[in-house]
């Protein structure tokens, strides 16, 4: 688990951060590289000038000491003895310290040094050894004067740094820093058409009708958009083509629906009559949904005030005036007045849908009203969403149907269907409506039986 | 009693004919504008049913026309669930409205409800054009059948419960009897009338915050009706 966590946090999802990682190890190793080659090639440099100091020291302080006679020696020991920095001892053999021997390429690098400094070629030392070095900041030069005997000089020798000052590094840190935020500006910018583009494609699912994504940007990108607008051009005019077809023939059929509504009035057989106009009426019922859904759910309606609680409390005497078998387990519950700017009649359509779905497969309705979380209030708007509960206590829906329940003209199984069932467009109405308005519709079924259809509406 | 039927479609036009003058109505039937003018000049109406979808002059210029010949009742036949329609229509000053397809039997209880009040002796029958009843805070709108509460929120009315109320509105501080409410409510509700009329009241009287134990705005009165008790005011 927290191996997989490990690994989830060094990759990441998102394509914006998987680019902005790549890049940004990128430039992290050429950046060390970069920073490496410098190093080295200033201490190499370091390191030349370095010997050629020591061995300008290291011999002159020979030199002073070769040239004077061997009994004033002492006194000009004593005089050296003042320079800073610097210990000068004579001894009968090399200087045995706690140093180790110098490495090989420096000892190298300083007896090629000496070398060079000029002096007449009798007096040079026979010997050279060394003791210590750079890693150790002391090294200890024994020379052998040419009439016997060792001079030691021992200098304090500073490591060569890899940079002149902090400043350096100071500098260096930002550079990166504004690499780093460049790379994560440029990874953002370009990866957003993506997440655009998601969210386009997630919004025309919801409403054929979304707006068109911008055809801007890199070409690319605008050639992207342009296409996704063209495929949902083409499903909103097949979306359109079949609506307007439902639509006419919900028109074309008022006038014959109207003519045998005439009719029946001249049948003889009361009970036929009353059969006939029942059918009429449930065929009414068909076309004036198919119409309703075929109109577009936003509609004309304007947007007005309207008391929610009291909506809702006039949709469940209207079902109880509609089916009275029903009217005792029809219930309220919420509070008494909830004012909410909407379009009255279209909300009213998709809440009575979903009260007679209630009354029709439950036998009854209980329609719960939340209004939004009181914390959510500002200068006396609401804001945030109330939510709307209609329950029954009927079989429910198998789980797997619980999504197809939304799809037009799907209706219930005909075990749960009563006799007079209606076309299978309530709910798709309902959520066409509640979508046009920002909102929702779910299905779930209760713990304790029945369905619960939840409407969030935001206000 | 003489009515005037507007539709195109000749079936539907010789059928509601024959249906109404069943229950003595007499009825001449016309199928566009041109033709309901010619009638207009020669005849005498009490009623106009009106079609809104007519080929040629549409049914909402000829309501408009008619409405600036005399204020005769006009019952509009709209195209079913087209609310702008109907709302436009009423605003124009339409009384009343049934979609297509309609009931018949509910048609004739429209037809009769809308003459009864257009021919209520003395009763000044609400101006069609008025936009707005006011009332103790409250506001109907006759125009879009809705009622506004003090706040200016629309609360809901079912379709007796706004005919109802507008009957009361319209004759305020007079009493209603049972018989001219039932009238109101019939075609419209389901089950016993009489029972409707008591459930529509005590409804009304919870939407508009009246006390039912003691109610001050719609108030029973003994031996069967009801009165509303509050000055309206017109705009």
């Amino acid at each position: 688990m927290r191996f997989r966590l490990w690994r989830l946090h060094l990759w990441p999802r998102s394509l914006a951060a998987r680019t902005a990682v790549v890049l940004l190890l990128g430039l992290a190793v050429v950046q060390a590289a970069g920073l490496t080659i410098h190093a080295l090639d200033r201490m190499e440099l370091l390191r030349l000038a370095q010997a050629r100091e020591v061995a300008a020291r290291v011999m002159s302080v020979y030199r002073n000491l070769v040239n004077v006679d061997a009994d004033q020696r002492a006194a000009a020991l004593a005089d050296m003895r003042r320079l800073p920095g610097v210990e000068v001892a004579l001894s009968d053999s090399p200087a045995i310290s706690d140093l180790p021997p110098t490495a090989q390429p420096e000892r190298q690098l300083l007896r090629v040094s000496m070398n060079l400094v000029p002096m007449p070629g009798p007096l040079r030392p026979h010997d050279i050894q060394m003791l210590g070095g750079p890693f150790w900041h002391r090294l200890t030069v024994s020379l052998r004067l040419p009439e016997g005997g060792w001079l030691n000089v021992t200098l304090h020798v500073e490591p060569p740094s890899p940079w002149h000052s902090p400043d350096f590094l100071i500098a260096f840190a930002l550079m990166t820093a504004a690499a780093a935020l460049l790379t994560l500006w440029a990874v953002r910018r370009l990866t957003r058409p993506v997440s655009t583009l998601a969210r386009a494609a997630e919004a025309l699912g919801r409403d054929v009708n979304a707006p068109p994504l911008p055809e801007d940007g890199p070409l690319e990108v605008a050639a992207a958009a342009a296409a996704f607008n063209t495929m949902a051009a083409r499903i909103r005019r097949f979306v359109q083509d079949r609506t307007e077809l439902l639509t006419a023939i919900g028109h074309d059929l008022r006038t014959p629906i109207t003519r045998l509504k005439l009719r029946a009035e001249f049948m003889e057989d009361d009970e036929q009559r009353r059969k006939m106009l029942l059918d009429l009426d449930e065929l009414e019922a068909m076309v004036s949904a198919t119409l309703a859904f075929g109109r577009d759910a936003k509609s004309t309606e304007p947007v007005s005030a309207l008391d929610l609680a009291e909506l809702l409390r006039t949709i469940l005497d209207e079902a109880g005036d509609a089916w009275p078998e029903a009217a005792e387990k029809l219930r309220y519950d919420g509070p008494g007045h909830l004012t909410v700017q909407t379009r009255p009649l279209a909300l009213k359509r998709a809440l009575a849908n979903l009260v007679a779905n209630a009354v029709n497969y439950g036998g009854g309705a209980l329609v719960r009203l939340t209004p939004p979380a009181p914390g959510t209030s500002q200068g006396g708007m609401s804001h945030g969403a109330l939510t709307i509960e209609v329950e029954d206590d009927g079989p429910g829906i198998p789980p797997q149907e619980l999504d197809r329940a939304f799809e037009p003209f799907h209706r219930g199984e005909p075990s749960r269907n009563r006799e007079t069932g209606g076309v299978g467009l309530g709910l798709p109405i309902a959520r066409n409506i509640f979508r046009a308005h920002g909102g929702d519709v779910t299905l779930a079924n209760r713990p304790s039986g029945g369905l619960r259809a939840t409407v969030t509406l935001p206000v | 009693m003489r009515i005037l039927v507007v539709d195109d479609d000749r079936e539907i036009r010789d059928l509601l004919a024959r249906f109404l003058e069943r229950h003595r109505i007499r009825v001449t039937a016309v199928r566009d504008g041109r033709e309901a003018r010619r009638a207009w000049t020669n005849g005498h109406f009490q009623l106009v049913v009106l079609d809104l979808m007519l080929p040629g002059e549409t049914g909402l210029d000829l309501a408009r026309w008619m409405r600036s010949q005399s204020d005769i009742p006009i019952v509009m036949l709209t195209a079913m669930g087209e609310e702008t329609d109907r709302i436009i229509g009423l605003e124009l000053g339409a009384d009343d409205y049934m979609p297509k397809p309609f009931n018949p039997r509910e048609l004739l209880a429209r037809i009769r409800a809308v003459l009864r009040r257009a021919g209520d002796a003395g009763d000044r029958r609400t101006d069609p054009t008025a936009r707005a009843l006011l009332f103790n805070g409250w506001t109907l709108e006759p125009g879009r059948r809705r009622l506004l509460n003090p706040e200016g929120a629309e609360v809901a009315l079912t379709g007796g419960e706004y005919d109802l109320l507008l009957a009361l509105v319209e004759r305020a501080n007079r009493v209603l009897t049972r018989d001219m409410l039932l009238d109101l409510l019939r075609g419209r509700q389901a089950g016993p009338f009489d029972r409707a009329i008591d459930v529509a009241v005590s409804r009304l009287r919870r939407k508009l915050e009246d006390d039912g134990r003691n109610a001050q705005l719609i108030k029973t009165v003994r031996g069967g009706g009801y009165v509303l008790a509050a000055t309206v005011e017109r705009r």
